[in-house]
């Protein structure tokens, strides 16, 4: 029986397959041992339960920035936004948990900082919405110049001790804010101490099985794909558009903000510059990746947390630069972005 | 602040403006015809290294601004097929080229430099413009520059030229308003956009190698730290208008020269606020809340004949 995989399956796949390839080849290419690389490589996504649990964590950001992305694009809106409501939720969290949560009940200690954050990243995702609802602003230059205003909000919240930052007692203090006290931490699922898996995987499967329901199932998400695929023809049938957009790219913004909340309450433990480290933009490949689907959001997300974790293992085992994975990961995206004109055309057919 | 400080902060201005302005400018011709690089961060940073890879391996600055051209024009060339002939998504294309331009020079410099070389490379010399640079002040800020400023500008002019003056530069211009009627009309549509791309590429790489082999003298990773972004930003800021593009590149060049300016003078700002301002500039002008802006029509479309 011949199976007719679909486009959307075999192309991901293909140029996941054919970015490895080519990793391998550099690897060659620097004199390393592939063997030694491989193996390193390895030890880093399935070698323990650290390593495990750490990448899985990874996941996790990646699949609430990926979910948010695909909502946001059911109704052709393309957020890219996800670096910056990463960072705004990272601060949202940060000053909460440092500044009352940590004294409140029932586990509200974690929730609180958490809740704050999505609704700290809606408002950053729902500022673009406005822009395009009321001036017209393409949302892709809004949610990105938003992008870096966050980004800059991070740093400038941990260089000054009226903000974030810890209080400087002597000149080697650095710029980051408080730790987190332990209360207000995301608690951790195995009784494995080495293990770093916390309960945000639980977050992001509620979150993905949510998305994908709206998405299949829910009046929702039929309007938001009706404002993606005509708007003037959805407005005609009564859909307020508007408010739909607007909608959105807060709920996207939403995410993106818990999952800023998750990274910093879940491992870093601390606000400091920079700590998004392109997972908002990982985030958003990922759900490229996954062309509308939430499951594919998951399993895009895994792919690109075990992979730079086996990266950064890589690097300090077998002496090959954590740069390769980089490098797989842009041409992953290159080539799946160039070969997107294969689906459309196949969906002619 | 003294005569001496207001000439050295003016020429810091102008020369952290550069790699803006030569930027910009190339993405104002390719954003007319309507494609937006996003890659134009990772055709910098590709251009920052290829120019100092290509003055550190030969000793002649020259060399190396062939070489970081050629790179940056190289991306723009797969830039181009795939944004303009596979039609793909512009902004995905160029978010994967600015995360394989940083891997890849990363890689790279690790493989050729060493971890953690600082290796000072052979750059382009501070000319001093006769006569015009023993003014007072001016000659300071403006004509002791290194010569890639004055080419730059000067190219910088001549596009301007030939966007708002020429025939070419009005098929640009109808290729981003309206592409269908500029197919009817004659142009060689996705030809123009091409060349759009190759433009806007050749200036990022110039731009790159402004960095590290007209000012720098050096690549460190990751070098070009959201300069392309920044630029991109000019554009919007600009309004989609050549002149107007140089104005919002000097006022964010500024910008960042008062980031060193002001701590030295002893006063004490929040830096981040600086860095922030050009953002939040670009995001009120594209939000329409100073001016009316309008992007060229056609900006991140595809153009396929009989649809």
């Amino acid at each position: 029986v011949r199976v007719k995989l679909p486009a959307p399956v075999v192309i991901p796949v293909t140029a996941t397959a054919a970015g490895l390839v080519l990793g391998a080849a550099l690897v060659a290419a620097t004199g390393a041992s592939l063997g030694g690389a491989v193996a390193g490589f390895w030890d880093g996504m399935f070698g323990s339960t650290f390593a495990v649990g750490a990448s899985i964590n990874r996941a996790v950001a990646l699949t609430l920035v990926g979910l948010g992305f695909i909502l946001a694009n059911r109704a052709n809106l393309t957020n890219v936004g996800g670096e910056g409501q990463l960072a705004v939720g990272g601060i949202a969290s940060t000053a909460v948990a440092l500044h009352g949560a940590d004294r409140l009940p029932l586990g509200l200690a974690v929730i609180a900082p958490l809740v704050v954050a999505g609704l700290a990243g809606a408002l950053w995702g729902g500022i673009s919405g406005l822009l395009k609802v009321k001036r017209g602003t393409n949302e892709v230059i809004s949610t990105l110049l938003l992008t870096f205003i966050g980004l800059l909000m991070v740093y400038w919240s941990v260089q000054s001790e009226d903000l974030l930052r810890q209080p400087v007692t002597s000149a080697s203090t650095l710029p980051e804010s408080l730790e987190l006290s332990a209360r207000t931490r995301l608690p951790t699922i195995l009784a494995d101490p080495s293990s770093p898996l916390h309960i945000g995987v639980f977050i992001a499967g509620v979150a993905a099985v949510g998305v994908g329901l709206v998405l299949a199932k829910s009046a929702f998400g039929v309007r938001l794909r009706a404002v993606g695929l005509n708007e003037l023809a959805s407005r005609r049938a009564g859909i307020r558009d508007g408010r739909l957009v607007i909608t959105v790219l807060a709920v996207a913004g939403a995410l993106g903000g818990a999952a800023g909340a998750i990274m910093i309450q879940g491992e870093l433990w601390v606000l400091k510059a920079g700590f998004t480290s392109g997972y908002g933009f990982d985030g958003l490949v990922v759900g490229l990746l996954a062309r509308g689907s939430a499951a594919g959001v998951v399993a895009g997300a895994l792919l690109f947390g075990f992979l730079r974790s086996g990266g950064l293992t890589m690097e300090i085992t077998a002496g090959v630069p954590a740069a390769v994975v980089v490098v797989i990961q842009g041409l992953i995206i290159v080539a799946i972005a160039g070969s997107a004109i294969l689906v459309k055309s196949q969906d002619a057919r | 602040m003294t005569q001496d400080q207001i000439a050295v902060f003016l020429g810091s201005s102008l020369r952290l403006s550069m790699p803006l302005i030569l930027a910009g400018t190339g993405e104002l011709v390719s954003e007319r015809a309507g494609v937006l690089n996003m890659s134009l961060e990772g055709m910098m940073l590709t251009a920052t290294f290829a120019g100092a890879l290509g003055s550190w391996a030969t000793g002649r600055p020259a060399v190396g601004l062939v070489c970081g051209v050629a790179a940056a024009l190289l991306l723009a060339l797969v830039q181009a097929a795939l944004s303009v002939t596979l039609r793909a998504n512009q902004l995905v294309v160029g978010i994967g080229f600015n995360i394989l331009a940083l891997g890849g020079t990363t890689f790279l410099y690790r493989e050729i430099f060493g971890p953690l070389s600082r290796e000072i490379i052979p750059g382009f010399v501070i000319w001093h413009v006769p006569l015009l640079s023993d003014l007072p002040i001016l000659g300071v800020a403006l004509f002791r520059q290194v010569g890639l400023v004055y080419v730059g500008l000067a190219v910088v002019v001549i596009i301007w030229a030939m966007l708002e003056h020429t025939a070419f530069g009005l098929a640009i211009r109808a290729v981003g308003e309206d592409p269908r009627a500029a197919d009817q009309a004659g142009i060689p549509v996705a030809l123009v956009r091409y060349i759009g791309v190759f433009v806007a590429g050749a200036m990022a790489g110039l731009a790159g190698v402004f960095i590290s082999v007209g000012d720098i003298h050096t690549f460190t990773e990751g070098m070009t730290n959201g300069q392309g972004y920044l630029a991109l930003a000019a554009v919007i800021f600009g309004g989609w208008i050549g002149w107007r593009t140089l104005a919002a590149c000097l006022l964010f060049g500024t910008a960042t020269a008062l980031q060193f300016q002001l701590p030295a003078m002893g006063i004490e700002i929040p830096t981040a606020g600086l860095m922030m301002l050009p953002y939040v500039l670009a995001l009120l002008a594209v939000g329409g809340l100073v001016g009316r802006l309008r992007p060229p029509a056609a900006l991140t479309i595809p153009y396929e004949r009989g649809k």
